[in-house]
């Protein structure tokens, strides 16, 4: 017989991505959002018993939002509420996965830098409430970098900086062969929903009245997941486009949502400008300043200094506002001519005595960059050192919930 | 409230409050330490007699005290597999979060589910009596919690199974 | 949600997905459902229109006894194709592009595959009570779990379905014994008068399965006998129903028994607080004591140890 396949459950902020391992892609991707009866439906007389089986998660919680009171269970990447949680994995695994957890190892993963007391938690949930085989934690920008393992010129190996970019915020983090250099991580506040956000306003600026308000938001997320990819040169691009306006300019095809006449909206500058608020965030952002790249830079300088040549050389992208074409090679470009222009200062201060040897920046692009958390996870729990490394139930009952403070960390693809 | 619970817990209470008697007390074994003599019981002099106040087989209070520290284990009443089960977990849960609880210990005195020790660097940054209710509001609310809990999980047990047998009517 | 769904969403999901997927894209997908049931959705090499959904089912070559293979022509005949794969039971092959118009039925009935193919005992034995032979029929075993299993038996008034229940763990069978015992009380309901009987007994063997040989007995097992009396399985709308539901019972129960335990980490977290506030009583409250004083940067002053002695940051307040 073969083995049942483990689980993967990736809970984001804005979405839980959950499916079988070995698998390409998440089953379900659903909303990390959880349903609960408004306060007045149960009083205190109905004593039923079971009121907390009365709930929805994901997308079914949004659509029943008149009756139920949505809530998030988690927050900024950490479990917040740890009772909605439980029912949320409760609801996943019996209604969504469809598997009896008692047959299955799990892999769930978890921010950077957080509190070992929350593995404990989790390992409390899963061990004691769902009797898991075996349950590996594993840290979110780790799996992301083995999921770039995948792509052409990935050398694979566990160092690396991670480019997570996803709706709420967009963090580069330094991983030093499979550990996360907490000190070192920056955070960005340009994400997804800012890129909408931004090519929504300059849809409005330049007088597209036909949309209706209420698909306003909707269609620029459309346009900015259809349309948009990284220039070279922002001037030079907007001479491309007054230059040539049939080939770069673009019409989006639209439905009204209400009475279902289709109309057509102008698709111009913001297919290059929406991507290029990484580079530039004084397009949207007042107290943001630093592009992308350099924060990319500072965050590799003040590691340790014996790993930043295997950061530089290990770029790798994550999140759905990664996708943008060419969103790799602008970037490499970018940290290259600062790395570049640092090398070459200091070779002139040392009157040309010292010759540096050249740092190679390679920036990791690659096919699953949407999922990649999820991915990683999936290819990672699919290889023998996972059950080598997986807590098994029988080390929880025998140690208790410590163990699961620290997971081993995978040392290549079997 | 049934009649013998009242007297049995004054008497943890009053015994509690008067082994509370606690001073600073350097090692006597190692220099410049010191720690829970009831603990380490290495200095036979500074500790006193262990002292149970049970109120029936099942339910008892064990206080043993020293110069420096007091430890207590609560035996909490188990009746059946149920309660038991409950007991145990509930205690489980509870120790696993011993950090927040100050003067709860990780691990429960040998046949005893629940212990605590309380030292005198407790007793000196933290209200003496109301360690002592906190205590006994904790021998009160576990019972309490766990009957309700047994409670709770009996409806519904009762209404999963009506539910499932009621698809067949 | 209190019952389980009969069809297994995951399924139901992945394929609806590709068949109204306007690209057909290769896929390799593995699923699973409850009792070690896995489904492997494929593209055929080189023909990216044609998918194939190949099952694993450890025990079909028990039910194929009973009469499972009828049914899968009967209910998926357009769609079976031999199997290749020794691995695999079952295989069904889709053209995706000569689908019948509602693809979302098609995609809801095939997720119902494993009850079908679970379902031919249950046929086999309702079918032996319409034909009013004498005496018992057959006794049907499956082993659709590596120590468990079902078995069903007709008799002339009845149909006696026995599942025979593993608990891994000591919380599990003694929380599983409560929700049977309820099961076997349940009937006393004025409401649920007509449900079927149940019958719940530990270590000891029911006697219809007595003679078997190999059954395990000690504290771990259960064994839990419904009877199924005619007005359960006469009418074919009820008795799809019947079948639906008294499969699921294992998967019901294990399902409810982790509902049960969550919800009491609910209540023990709620009951950690309270006592938490408990013993944060003993503390002093700090804006008595010297809390107000500022240090030339703003930030509060304090001595070192209350820092030691300060809690989980619920109860501490914000001000720092």
């Amino acid at each position: 017989m073969s083995k049942l396949p483990p689980v993967v459950i990736d809970n984001g902020t804005g979405y839980t991505k959950m499916g079988f391992a070995g698998n390409n892609d998440p089953q379900f991707v659903i909303p990390t959002a959880i349903g609960l009866p408004n306060q007045s439906r149960y009083g205190i007389a109905s004593k039923r018993g079971i009121e907390d089986l009365d709930f929805h998660i994901g997308d079914e919680a949004m659509t029943n939002s008149k009756t139920y009171g949505v809530s998030y269970p988690i927050r900024h990447g950490q479990i917040d509420n740890w009772d909605h949680m439980e029912r949320y994995w409760e609801q996943s695994i019996f209604k969504y996965m469809r598997c009896e957890p008692e047959d299955h190892y799990f892999l769930l993963t978890e921010p950077p830098l957080n509190a070992p007391e929350n593995r404990e938690q989790m390992a409390e949930i899963f061990f004691e409430s769902f009797n898991v085989q075996g349950l590996y934690i594993a840290v979110q920008a780790v799996l992301a970098l083995a999921a770039s393992w995948t792509a052409k010129n990935s050398q694979q190996t566990l160092t690396g900086t991670v480019i997570d970019s996803g709706d709420g915020v967009t963090h580069v983090i330094p991983v030093a062969e499979g550990y996360v250099l907490g000190s070192s991580i920056k955070h960005i506040p340009i994400a997804g929903r800012d890129i909408t956000a931004f090519v929504q306003q300059l849809m409005r600026e330049h007088g597209e009245t036909k949309i209706p308000p209420e698909d306003s938001l909707e269609i620029a997320r459309r346009i900015k997941e259809q349309y948009s990819y990284t220039c070279h040169d922002m001037s030079k691009e907007f001479q491309n486009f007054d230059a040539d306006p049939v080939k770069y300019f673009k019409s989006f095809d639209a439905v009204n949502s209400v009475n279902q006449q289709t109309y057509k909206v102008d698709v111009g500058y913001e297919r290059f400008l929406a991507p290029e608020i990484f580079f530039n965030p004084e397009l949207v952002s007042s107290d943001f300043l630093t592009p992308l790249p350099e924060v990319v830079d500072n965050c590799i300088q003040v590691s340790p200094i014996d790993t930043r040549r295997g950061l530089y050389n290990n770029i790798v992208l994550s999140g759905g506002s990664t996708m943008f074409k060419d969103f790799g090679k602008r970037l490499q470009r970018d940290i290259k001519r600062i790395v570049d222009g640092r090398v070459k200062k200091s070779e002139e201060l040392s009157g040309g005595r010292l010759q540096a040897k050249p740092i190679d920046v390679s920036v990791v692009a690659h096919k699953k960059q949407r999922h990649a958390v999820w991915f990683g996870g999936s290819i990672m729990a699919c290889t023998d050192q996972f059950y080598q490394f997986s807590h098994t139930k029988a080390e929880y009952e025998e140690h208790g919930p410590s163990i699961c403070r620290h997971n081993r960390v995978f040392e290549s693809l079997a | 409230m049934s009649n013998t619970l009242r007297p049995y817990l004054n008497a943890v209470r009053s015994t509690l409050t008067a082994a509370l008697c606690l001073e600073n007390f350097a090692s006597q074994i190692v220099e410049k330490h010191n720690v829970p003599e009831v603990e380490s019981g290495a200095t036979k002099e500074v500790l006193l007699n262990p002292l149970v106040v049970s109120r029936n087989e099942n339910e008892r209070v064990l206080i043993e005290s020293s110069i420096n520290s007091v430890r207590v284990s609560i035996r909490i009443k188990q009746a059946d597999d149920i309660e038991r089960i409950l007991a145990h977990k509930f205690t489980r849960f509870l120790m696993m979060r011993a950090e927040n609880f100050v003067i709860l210990r990780r691990v429960p005195i040998k046949g005893y589910d629940i212990s605590f020790l309380i030292t005198n660097f407790h007793t000196e940054q933290m209200y003496k009596h109301k360690l002592v209710d906190f205590i006994i509001e904790f021998m009160e609310e576990v019972d309490k919690e766990i009957s309700e809990m047994k409670l709770s999980l009996n409806a519904r047990a009762r209404i999963v199974a009506e539910t499932y047998l009621s698809q067949f009517v | 949600m209190i019952l389980l769904e009969p069809n297994s969403y995951v399924l139901e999901e992945t394929l609806y997905a590709r068949f109204t997927s306007e690209k057909h894209e290769l896929v390799d997908i593995t699923l699973v459902d409850f009792d070690n049931v896995i489904y492997h959705v494929q593209s055929v090499d080189g023909q990216r229109s044609l998918l194939t959904l190949s099952v694993e089912m450890k025990y079909y070559n028990e039910v194929l006894a009973y009469g499972a293979e009828e049914i899968l022509h009967c209910e998926y005949g357009d769609y079976l194709v031999p199997v290749t794969n020794s691995q695999y039971q079952i295989t069904l092959q889709f053209n995706l592009e000569q689908l019948p118009q509602d693809k979302a039925a098609l995609a809801k009935h095939v997720s119902m595959l494993k009850r079908n193919v679970l379902a031919s005992p249950f046929l086999r034995a309702f079918e032996y009570w319409e034909s009013q032979q004498e005496g018992a029929g057959p006794l049907m075993a499956t082993h659709y779990r590596d120590d468990e299993a079902i078995y069903v038996q007709a008799q002339q008034d009845r149909v006696t379905v026995i599942f025979s229940t593993l608990f891994k763990e000591e919380v599990d069978r003694v929380l599983g014994k409560v929700f049977l015992q309820e099961f076997v009380d349940a009937r006393r309901q004025a409401s649920i008068q007509n449900a079927p009987q149940v019958f719940y007994s530990s270590r000891e063997a029911p006697l219809e399965i007595r003679h078997l040989q190999g059954l395990k007995q000690d504290e771990s097992v259960g064994y839990v006998s419904f009877v199924l009396f005619p007005r359960h399985f006469a009418d074919p709308e009820v008795r799809e129903k019947t079948i639906s539901q008294i499969q699921l019972f294992r998967d019901y129960l294990h399902y409810h028994i982790k509902c049960a335990k969550a919800y009491m980490h609910s209540r023990m977290r709620t009951r950690v607080q309270d006592f938490l506030k408990v013993i944060n009583r003993a503390k002093p409250d700090r804006t008595t004591v010297a809390a107000e004083k500022r240090t030339a940067t703003g930030r509060y002053f304090r001595p070192q140890f209350r820092q030691s002695a300060s809690t989980s940051p619920q109860t501490e307040g914000g001000e720092w």
